[in-house]
């Protein structure tokens, strides 16, 4: 019992000091601003900038610093724990081993050269043991997927096969992809104490709501997809969208009644957004406000160090983006509209 | 014998187009380590070979699937060494890859048929289990008028989510017989709704359908047959399948030995990586070597290549020593020894190599603590006996057998039974305090050398304060021995001593001053953590001391059981009696066995290795040309 107070105690300082590095609202918001050094200098790659590389090389290599970042946190914070708490701080890091497996397929798939594919892919720290090197290797991609179908990820491989067999759209090999990862996610979430549960189930449930509404946005009214596929593709248990409104919203045959009938934890954020585009800044914003929430007020250590790692990974994500678009030399109303941040041309809604 | 092989460190300046040849030369020598720290990096801006290593592991890649397929019958064996050119490679990797394809597609073509296999054994399945339901399953097949019927299978956990959506088509899911991961259903619905959507959906859900024949109702019986030929027709494609196959490897067999023979000249100069730095014509390979075989490998380069070359040596600096690999003893009989200590760590360059002293001391604690005629000879004829499966680990059991032998005699102990041999020395359970005593001063021997070990180990790597104040240094072996001193001479009723008493208080004092000194903290700070500190190494010697208790306690432990075997025996019929020896004495040799094993390994890592060695030293590996007679 003192074992896990000590523990909870020391994991939510830790989280508290670590939380300082997260990018208030308005450090985000002046990212566009200044020159590519100077943001350079701002978030310690100064070095790495100064490298005369090219803009590709550079590119990878500082979004490696990045997730080397992002993974440094998460081993720190990942020490304390053990058992149900452990393993879904392990499971949720997974996600960039199947941003890999996605790139690795795709690439195959279109028979890219190896050396393009290995591009996609991100450098991941050891812990995660995907091998990179044995699936590249593979001459094609029904070699691959005979790879992928022996372990783990038989079902991602049936799913690939099907695309590649009957050239179906590749969008229900990644929603197959995504549903695994956050079903075996929610598993190892229900494993842990009642106490950890609600928090963690708050920030995937955000995460899984947000992508669910892309990703029916997109289905229905971009591609076409009739209700009942729709609605297959969709990840179950999401926070606000929960299976009866799933079964509701798909059958919305357009794009304003949908955003009507949302369910108001999202229609007070989405309200009057005319495309998806806009929706989806509007929901980097919301899940930034729902996880800040959680770090701030969930009583649950995991739950906390989860919300941090998530928002630490919204930041990184977002400095990237700038970084790319200053090395590209776009302009700074671009960067704000990549970045998703408010103050674009396009931005009416604030 | 206790010290690491001097090493060298060696720089090999040649012209570029010799380095594939002159990585062969050094990988047949066996006796060139490379170092891979980015060096001279601006006189030697390039790194060569980029792309033959690329062409390297794409080849061998594809060798080793191959392999899976075709094996090779005999082990690799280089006669005619020559350097592979990339353009050697490259016409190997080129024909590897048509090999692998015809692999490849051997590969998909039994998965295939092992779909297939799979298919027809689900329509089985479901056909049989269709005969237990009451419905009449014409119903089921083809298009009628108003209703649409899709039997078949799809994955379990794609159940719930497929259900919901097909009822938002207007469909029904109906399952009635679950299969493993797979789950036997029939999905219903109207006609002339949704016919591409469903066909969709079901796709993406992983649904097969199972086409059931038209005659399935009325003559069940030929359906089956039909079914079981449909199972024949594809082990028969797959037996011709394997056949092909096999005639294929058959046929590709040579060429394949002459493929891995190419991959493995050409592995040397890959194995090198960034040891190898070029600027245009001129190139630089650097590695470590053993200082007697320095001149053997000047000589033999001389002879070898056929340009000139520069080959300079020089003595490890003092800051590098880190990085100089350690070569350990290389012998049969240490073999096994010198595994277990790499399961701990390698020794630094320049420490002692641990290998003599731990497998003397482990033999001499192992039989201490089995000592038994009988079951010590059972464990040497076992160790001999299955020499060949033990892995190079038959001189360790062999050696520990003939320990416990030797023991065993001067226990005067066989198979448990005290007495039948008079004992040379003495019986463990007729004086445990003395035994006791023999083994605390078997403690006290082994700490010592292991300090005296520690403190050579600093000496060598330049670190004198720490030989000299630092843990297990000279002065904590002082505190030890004084301290130990004194006590002796309180047991013997002499009184502490002054000359102990000074020692002791002059080395903790030393130690309490060295520790103050080395923290950088506050002065509080400092003197709680030199108090606790010097208070553990005190604590420290004392506990590892009475560690060494456990040598005596299983002596007597061994003969402990024994009586308890046989007193349990001697309850018991002449049957029953020496049933019960036998399997006491198996118990004994198997269980108390393992455990007195696990017991020395630990004495020896957690008393002896953690006093005097990092274990984060490097270890030697030459590169070597796998095949070759010096392979």
């Amino acid at each position: 019992m003192g074992g896990q107070f000590h523990k909870q105690t020391y994991v939510k300082t830790r989280v508290a000091i670590m939380a300082a590095r997260l990018m208030p609202e308005a450090v985000r918001d002046d990212l566009p601003q200044g020159s590519l050094e100077d943001t350079g200098r701002r978030f310690g790659l100064q070095d790495l900038l100064s490298e005369s590389l090219p803009a590709a090389s550079l590119n990878r290599a500082v979004e490696r610093a990045m997730i080397q970042s992002l993974t440094f946190d998460y081993s720190v914070l990942l020490r304390p724990f053990t058992g149900a708490e452990r393993q879904v701080l392990q499971y949720w890091i997974r996600k960039f081993e199947l941003f890999n497996i996605k790139a690795l397929i795709r690439g195959k798939i279109n028979a890219l050269e190896d050396a393009q594919i290995a591009d996609q892919l991100h450098e991941l720290p050891p812990s995660i043991t995907l091998p990179h090197e044995e699936l590249l290797r593979t001459d094609n991609v029904l070699e691959l997927l005979r790879r992928l179908e022996q372990g783990a990820y038989r079902e991602i491989a049936r799913q690939a096969r099907q695309v590649y067999e009957e050239r179906n759209e590749p969008f229900s090999l990644d929603a197959t992809i995504d549903r695994l990862y956050y079903a075996g996610l929610l598993k190892r979430i229900s494993a842990t104490e009642p106490q950890d549960r609600e928090g963690l189930r708050e920030v995937i449930g955000t995460l899984i709501d947000h992508q669910n509404l892309l990703w029916l946005l997109r289905y229905r009214f971009a591609y076409g997809l009739p209700a009942a596929e729709t609605f297959y593709l969709m990840i179950p248990r999401g926070q606000s969208l929960n299976h009866a409104a799933l079964l509701r919203l798909v059958e919305v045959s357009n794009f304003a009644d949908l955003i009507e009938q949302l369910p108001p934890s999202l229609h007070r954020w989405l309200e009057g957004a005319e495309n998806t585009t806009e929706v989806q800044r509007r929901l980097e914003r919301r899940g930034r406000d729902r996880v800040a929430r959680t770090l701030k007020q969930s009583p649950s250590g995991v739950a906390q160090a989860l919300a941090y790692l998530v928002l630490r990974e919204m930041d990184l994500r977002l400095l990237f983006v700038i970084i790319q678009g200053k090395v590209l030399e776009l302009p700074e109303e671009l960067l704000r509209y990549a970045g998703g941040q408010p103050g674009s041309a396009e931005e009416n809604w604030a | 014998m206790f010290k690491p092989l001097a090493m060298k460190h060696v720089r090999l300046q040649l012209l570029t187009d010799e380095l594939p040849h002159a990585s062969l030369v050094l990988a047949e020598l066996g006796v060139f380590s490379p170092d891979p720290r980015p060096k001279y990096t601006e006189e030697f801006p390039e790194i060569p070979g980029v792309r033959y290593a690329e062409l390297y592991q794409q080849a061998r890649s594809r060798f080793d699937k191959i392999l899976r397929h075709i094996p090779l019958d005999s082990p690799l064996k280089l006669h005619d060494i020559h350097e592979i050119r990339e353009e050697d490679l490259i016409q190997a990797n080129q024909w590897l890859r048509q090999v692998w394809r015809r692999c490849s597609a051997h590969e998909e073509e039994t998965r295939r048929l092992r779909e297939q296999e799979r298919a027809v054994r689900q329509l089985q399945n479901a056909l049989a289990n269709f005969a237990h339901l009451d419905i009449d399953l014409s119903l089921l097949q083809g298009d009628k008028h108003f209703l649409k019927f899709l039997p078949g299978t799809a994955p379990r956990h794609n159940i719930p989510q497929l259900r919901d959506a097909l009822a938002l088509a207007g469909f029904f899911l109906f399952e009635f017989l679950v299969e493993e991961d797979h789950v036997h259903v029939i999905v219903a619905g109207p006609q002339e709704e949704g016919r591409g959507e469903i066909r969709s959906l079901l796709d993406t859900a992983g649904f097969s359908a199972l086409e059931l024949p038209p005659e399935l109702n009325d003559e069940p019986e030929r359906v089956r047959d039909e079914l079981a030929g449909r199972l024949a027709k594809i082990r028969a494609a797959w037996d011709a399948e394997a056949q092909s196959m096999a005639a294929f490897g058959a046929s590709v067999q040579a060429q394949l030995e002459a493929s891995r023979r190419t991959l493995a000249m050409a592995e040397p100069f890959v194995q090198l990586e960034t040891a190898i730095r070029s600027s245009g014509s001129l190139s630089l390979i650097r590695g470590w070597a053993p200082a007697r075989e320095v001149e053997r490998l000047r000589e033999t380069l001389k002879r070898r290549l056929d340009q000139p070359f520069v080959l300079l040596a020089r003595d490890p600096e003092p800051n590098e020593r880190s990085e100089v690999p350690t070569a350990l003893l290389r012998n049969r009989l240490l073999a096994p020894f010198a595994t277990l200590i790499k399961q701990y760590g390698v020794p630094r360059y320049g420490e002692i190599d641990p290998t003599v002293l731990f497998g003397i001391s482990f033999i001499f604690m192992f039989g201490m603590m089995f000592g038994d005629i009988g079951h010590g000879l059972l464990i040497a004829l076992a160790g001999w006996h299955w020499r060949g499966k033990l892995y190079g680990f038959a001189p360790f059991v062999i050696g520990n057998g003939l320990s416990a032998t030797l023991f065993g005699f001067l226990y005067g102990s066989l198979f448990g039974y005290e007495g039948v041999i008079h004992h040379l020395w003495i019986a463990p359970l007729s004086d445990p305090l003395y035994m006791l005593s023999v083994a605390l001063a078997w403690g006290v021997g082994f700490l010592v050398l292991i300090s005296l070990v520690n403190i050579h180990n600093k000496l060598v790597i330049g670190l004198y304060t720490d030989a000299l104040l630092g843990a297990n240094g000279v002065v904590s072996l002082t505190l030890y021995l004084s301290l130990l001193t004194g006590l002796y001479r309180v047991l013997e009723g002499q009184g502490f001593g002054i000359g102990p008493a000074l020692l002791l208080i002059g080395s903790i004092v030393a130690l309490l001053i060295y520790k103050g000194w080395e923290l950088k903290a506050s002065m509080g700070e400092r003197i709680v953590i030199a108090v606790v500190e010097t208070f553990e190494t005190l604590t420290g010697y004392l506990s590892n001391t009475l560690s060494f208790l456990r040598v005596a306690a299983f002596s007597l432990n061994h003969v402990a059981l024994a009586i308890a075997v046989f007193t349990l025996a001697e309850s018991m019929g002449t049957v029953g009696h020496w049933t019960t020896v036998v399997l006491g004495n198996l118990f004994i040799l198997v269980l108390e066995g393992a455990i007195v094993t696990i017991q020395v390994l630990r004495l020896e890592y957690y008393e002896g290795f953690s006093r005097f060695f990092s274990g984060d030293g490097k270890e030697f590996r030459p590169l070597r040309l796998a095949g070759s007679e010096a392979d």
